[in-house]
């Protein structure tokens, strides 16, 4: 059993980042756990003290001592648990952050490879919430012990002042982790419901927003507000049912402590009226009864680390995505950009997509990738740009491997845009010339003008200092000004993948123009769906379930059936995706 | 000054929200009153057992006094119980109110982030809301019941107890602000980090492409680091929890030993000293340690919530254009000073003719100017067109040339820079307009509900069935009224195709009163046929007007006249006309059907080039590309009418 525990990559991954989240404050770390357990001992030592005061006050007997001693205990509590906020805050703040610095990292090196395999959803739910579930691991498992000791000692002081009082409290203890539990019981049923009527609501909602001209242009936005609104009493029955069963619960829950309480307060005030004990004693049993029954608090700290933990997991998923290595080596200076497959397999989880591909790409000329819905082309030209690594087989750019190219050489060299790219940077200007260093003004606005973008930015509200977020885009808007950011690098060789698939026909026949045209700079990969695309292009690759059918000029393909059927001409409509 | 005014006005509310409810109030306040008998025995009690009981060597005395705080715990452990469902009272109706908030700002301003708000924001408004009243209810009354059973243990008991409760209370009230404060930082950098990732994840192959790596990274970090830092400032003023939890909470213990000797001397017996140890540490600590923690996180929650879900509203009417037309809409009768002048008198109803004057055109635009913002190139430029009733308008041009922009003018949604827009006469953001002009934009609106229920929308009551199935006919949607089972069958929008979702929006604009029909690329996805039988429906409507941004040419063949929107080379004519006369118009049609490859077959590369001729126009084939049906084009704001419809 142990082994294979130890064997699995993710457990060790996960472990490894907790660990080195917690070293990362070791001596923060240790300063909680001496902090936590020296309050728990003062506060275990406390009702002691204070039954032994009152003992010696109704005997009238000096103490001084006694109660000197109590007021240390507390002020030693309070300045210990002052202690333990900051130090508790603090570390969870410190391991969090040093997570998500770690696993930003991590995503980042990895890229699209993190991106194929997790929604972009998923990845901020994990890099925000599950970062600080994880975060709070270190300082839960320093404070672990203080938790474990509370509940212990305050057993243990119960059966030291009478063994039957301990008796008591533990026989009812199994009664009160019973009844606890019925707090989570029936509630999960009228959850459902009223999460039911809650995406109804939200779904008429959603549909509503998708349809908004619609509901503006004929003034329906009150008639439609009331409409989707109309479940709204179901929710409010649902919501005031959600309560009803909640409180039942808790009305169980709140009584167990405080009569487990009574019962060892009972006994030992019959031992009291025995004389076995004093009322210093009785006051002592019910404090330790109380501190008996923070057995609760350990078992949610336990929750709380159990949780930690499968966040950590979830992290540590992130970090099994291998990041590419980059080499030390240079392109040669002024080469022509020449693109080489060398029998290059790759594959998408356990499907083979591309085999055995050989292909060269002379520089300066451009390369049409054409083929049917998934037989590869998009991971051609990932791979291409190496945005992923074959499984087999090598690319070289102008002689040199991909891999050993440093990262800035690679993507200084080449250039990519995609069929829907994402357009990072505050400004618009700043998503043409993102990764660029210090792009001039002129060099955004040349590429953006290549790419017909210029018209409709400066038609934007702040042409090109537009905040991104705030500029209005459709799909084909979009894909223009990921052309520009492509083309404001100047690269030696330009992976299009399927990235004027939303333009309307005449513009991207300007943009194809000027881009394919003969003499234009570097060596250019298009992934093109249209027929017109690759008839402009110097050769096309013909894939076909994930080998090179055919290597040629579109006039020549296009004899062949197959080849115009991938276009959909004789059989009608191509499927697009 | 304002922002004070700004603070004040949701406590005030929150007051006024309270005070409509004092039935609720006083439920809630009932019901605890039984849990403030259950702390006033468990003191009181324990007091009683010892003195009269167990220290008095009579051990029953003492085990039924016992019993009685048994039974208290166990009557107020019912009442806790009832408090759920007054607390539910209070709870529920503010739930009901921010989803009604929350749904009205999510139609009005169409906005996508109102959804996460009806299932997330709403519900930690829902769950913080009732832990406050829970928790402070809680602290008033088991304090109330400590501080009532210390009265009657012993008067001088509450001399000793009460200055440093009080004080410390005092210490976390005072310090609730800036406390409160850090914990609200701390949330606004928490959604900071979380907004800035969501911005950032869905673009990591872009990041990698172009080498931002470091870039994005140092960006993050900085988002990062200010989480931490929050966190970090929150932690420390937590400090001041724990000092108000010791002065308040733990020090009267000590307190009361230190005074003991004077008590005892004055009458408290051994057991009150007892009782009074155990109100102490057993019901005042935990209650203030309840209230110091779930007020200082939850109230600041809460206020950063409610001022997301409320505060947020007054903002964009101002801010979009779009909404400035619900405005506009009232007063445009008092301005005269438009140039709508020229049939001002005429009334919205359509019943009366207006026989003095020529009957207005369906839609006019005189000299309008539209752009997206003052520092923007127009959009459009001094546009003038008049569209007369009954007539039949096609729309032509490249994407983002203006084409939708014209479109959500007639429609109401944008309102222009300069110029007007009217619809039979009536400025277009009226009222009047709106009930005499139906958009169907690309993306047809069709909601879960009955199949009549939605072609009824536009209606003010329910269609008759046989109208509604002789528009189904009319338009085409007749097969999959049967395949569907009837009007009356549900349809769920998500289980329809595009092009079916279109053939609905189309009958329910077919069934609505307005006779202007303004068709925004709304037959992109149906196959020619049934785009061609739809646009006939339109163009043979009783008192039909139709103007059509053309998806296809067959479109532009099938309209009287034609308007290519392309910048410069804009122009207006019938279809042969234009293919004479307008190059732009020339060049749409050339290149209507990049796929289909006549001249590429006689072994002509650069075949696509050649202008074609009519032989090509009417294929039927795309003039826009679209992607591919299910891609998401999301706008982010009504304010981007013009670009969103372009493509």
């Amino acid at each position: 059993m142990r082994p294979r525990w130890q064997d699995d990559p993710l457990t060790r991954e996960s472990r490894a980042l907790l660990r080195s989240a917690g070293r990362h404050s070791a001596a923060r770390c240790a300063a909680l756990c001496l902090v936590t357990a020296t309050a728990t001992g003062a506060e275990l030592l406390l009702p002691a003290a204070l039954g032994r005061a009152l003992d010696l006050l109704l005997a009238q007997a000096p103490a001084t001592r006694w109660v000197l001693c109590c007021a240390a205990l507390v002020l030693l509590v309070a300045a210990l648990g002052t202690a333990e906020t900051v130090l508790h805050g603090t570390v969870d703040a410190r391991a969090t952050a040093w997570l998500r610095r770690r696993t930003l990292a991590q995503v980042l090196a990895a890229g699209p490879r993190t991106g194929d395999r997790f929604g972009s959803g998923d990845l901020v739910a994990r890099l925000v919430g599950n970062a600080a579930q994880a975060g709070a691991a270190p300082a839960a498992r320093a404070a672990l012990l203080a938790a474990l000791a509370g509940p212990v000692g305050g057993v243990v002081a119960l059966a030291l002042i009478d063994p039957w009082l301990a008796v008591v409290f533990l026989a009812g203890a199994p009664l009160l982790a019973l009844l606890l539990r019925a707090l989570a019981r029936d509630v999960s049923a009228c959850v459902a419901d009223y999460q039911r009527v809650q995406g109804r609501i939200a779904g008429a909602l959603a549909e509503a927003v998708a349809g908004r001209r619609t509901l503006r242009a004929a003034g329906l936005e009150a008639k439609e507000t009331a409409r989707i609104l109309r479940p709204l009493p179901e929710l409010s029955r649902a919501g005031r049912e959600m309560w009803r069963v909640q409180g039942r619960a808790a009305a169980q829950a709140v009584a167990v402590a405080p009569l487990l309480q009574l019962g060892v307060i009972a006994v030992a005030g019959l031992l009291l009226a025995r004389h076995r004990l004093s009322a210093g004693d009785v006051l002592a049993a019910s404090r330790y009864a109380v501190l008996a029954t923070g057995v609760g608090v350990l078992v949610g700290q336990l929750s709380g680390l159990a949780r930690s933990r499968t966040a950590a997991q979830r992290l540590g998923e992130l970090h099994t995505v291998p990041a590419p290595d980059h080499g030390e080596r240079r392109l040669p200076a002024g080469g022509p950009g020449r693109l080489e497959f060398r029998r290059v397999t790759a594959l998408r989880g356990d499907r083979t997509v591309l085999t055995g591909v050989d292909l060269v790409v002379p520089g300066g000329t451009t390369l049409a990738v054409v083929g049917r819905s998934g037989t590869g082309k998009s991971l051609l030209a990932a791979l291409a740009a190496r945005l992923a690594d074959p499984d087999d087989g090598e690319i070289l750019l102008d002689g040199v491997p991909l891999p050993e190219l440093s990262r800035r050489e690679l993507r200084a060299a080449v250039a990519c845009a995609f069929d829907r790219p994402v357009l990072l940077g505050d400004t618009v200007g700043d998503a043409i010339g993102l990764g660029l260093p210090g792009p001039s003004p002129a060099l955004v606005r040349e590429a953006a003008r290549t790419a017909h973008a210029d018209d409709f930015v400066r038609r934007l509200p702040d042409g090109y200092a537009t905040v991104c977020a705030d500029a209005p885009r459709s799909g084909g808007e979009s894909q223009r000004l990921g052309l520009a950011r492509a083309f404001a690098r100047r690269a030696r060789l330009l992976v299009l993948d399927d990235a004027l698939s939303s333009l309307d026909t005449v513009t991207e026949h300007r943009i194809t123009q000027a881009l394919l045209a003969p003499g234009a700079r570097g060596t250019r990969l298009v992934v093109a769906h249209r027929a017109a695309t690759a008839a402009r292009a110097d050769a096309v690759v013909w894939l076909d379930d994930g080998r090179v059918r055919a290597v040629g000029r579109h006039a020549a393909l296009w004899r062949e059936a197959g080849y115009r059927a991938v276009f959909g001409v004789p059989t009608g409509e191509e499927s697009d995706t | 000054m304002k922002r004070d005014r700004a603070r004040s006005g949701p406590y005030r509310r929150g007051l006024t929200f309270l005070r409509r409810r004092w039935r609720v109030l006083l439920r809630l306040g009932g019901w605890s009153v039984l849990e403030m008998g259950q702390t006033f025995l468990l003191g009181y009690a324990l007091a009683r057992a010892l003195d009269e009981g167990f220290l008095a060597g009579r051990p029953g005395t003492g085990l039924g006094w016992l019993a009685v705080a048994g039974a208290g715990v166990v009557v107020g452990a019912y009442g806790t119980g009832r408090v759920y469902g007054a607390v539910a009272a209070l709870v529920e109706p503010l739930r009901d109110r921010l989803v009604e908030r929350v749904v009205a700002r999510g139609v009005r301003e169409a906005d996508d982030g109102a959804l996460s708000g009806l299932t997330q924001q709403v519900e930690i408004a829902r769950d913080t809301f009732a832990g406050l009243v829970m928790v402070s209810r809680s602290f008033v009354f088991t304090a109330a019941g400590a501080l009532v059973g210390l009265f009657s243990l012993a008067p001088p008991l509450l001399l000793v107890v009460l200055p440093p409760l009080a004080v410390g209370v005092a210490l976390f009230a005072v310090t609730l602000r800036p406390l409160a404060r850090r914990q609200e930082a701390y949330l606004v950098a928490d959604e900071a980090l979380a907004a800035r990732l969501g911005a950032v994840c869905p673009g990591l192959r872009d990041i990698t492409a172009t080498g931002a790596e470091d870039v994005i990274g140092a960006d993050l970090a900085v988002y990062v680091e200010a989480e931490e830092r929050a966190a970090r400032a929150l932690a420390r003023w937590s400090v001041v929890r724990v000092a108000s939890l010791a002065v308040g909470g733990q020090f009267p213990a000590v307190l009361l030993l230190a005074t003991a000797p004077w008590l005892l001397a004055h009458g408290v017996t051994a057991g009150a000293l007892v009782g009074a140890l155990a109100y102490v540490t057993q019901s005042l600590l935990p209650a203030l340690r309840n209230l110091v923690h779930g007020l200082g996180t939850g109230g600041s929650r809460l206020a950063v919530v409610l001022r997301r879900l409320t505060g947020a509203e007054g903002q964009p009417g101002e801010a979009e254009e779009a909404d400035g037309q619900a405005g506009k809409g009232t007063p445009a009768p008092d301005r005269p000073a438009s140039r709508t002048v020229t049939s001002p008198g005429r009334p919205a109803s359509r019943t009366v003719p207006a026989p003095p004057s020529p009957p207005p055109p369906a839609l006019r635009l005189s000299g309008v100017t539209f752009a997206h913002g003052p520092h923007a190139e127009p959009v459009l430029q001094g546009l003038d067109l008049d569209l007369p009733d009954g007539g039949h308008l096609a729309v032509v041009g490249p994407s983002g040339t203006g084409k939708s922009t014209l479109t959500l003018l007639a429609a109401g949604l944008l309102r222009p820079g300069s110029g007007t827009v009217t619809v039979y006469g009536d400025p277009a953001g009226a009222r009047a307009a709106a009930a005499r002009r139906v958009l169907i934009p690309q993306e047809a609106y069709v909601h879960t509900g009955t199949l009549a229920e939605n072609l009824s929308l536009l209606r003010p009551g329910p269609v008759p069935r046989r109208e509604l199935l002789a528009a189904a006919e009319a338009v085409g949607l007749t097969p999959l009224l049967e395949r569907l089972g009837g009007p009356e069958a549900v349809v769920d929008p998500a289980a329809l195709s595009a092009g079916e979702r279109q053939l609905i929006a189309l009958t329910r604009a077919y069934l609505s009163y307005a006779p202007l029909a303004l068709l925004d690329e709304a037959t992109c996805h149906l196959d020619p046929e049934a785009e061609e039988r739809a646009e006939r429906a339109f163009a043979a409507r009783p008192g039909g007007t139709l103007l059509v941004v053309a998806h296809r040419i067959t479109s532009a063949r099938r309209a009287q006249r034609v308007l290519v929107m392309d910048g410069p080379r804009t122009a207006y004519g019938g279809h042969e006309e234009l293919l004479d006369r307008s190059p732009g118009y020339r060049e749409l049609v050339g290149h209507w059907d990049p796929a289909s490859q006549p001249a590429l077959a006689l072994g002509d590369a650069d075949g696509v080039d050649a202008v074609a001729g009519a032989g090509l126009a009417g294929d039927g084939r795309h003039v826009v590309a679209h992607g591919p049906v299910g891609q998401v084009q999301r706008p982010r704001d009504l304010g981007d009418g013009g670009a969103l419809g372009g493509e």
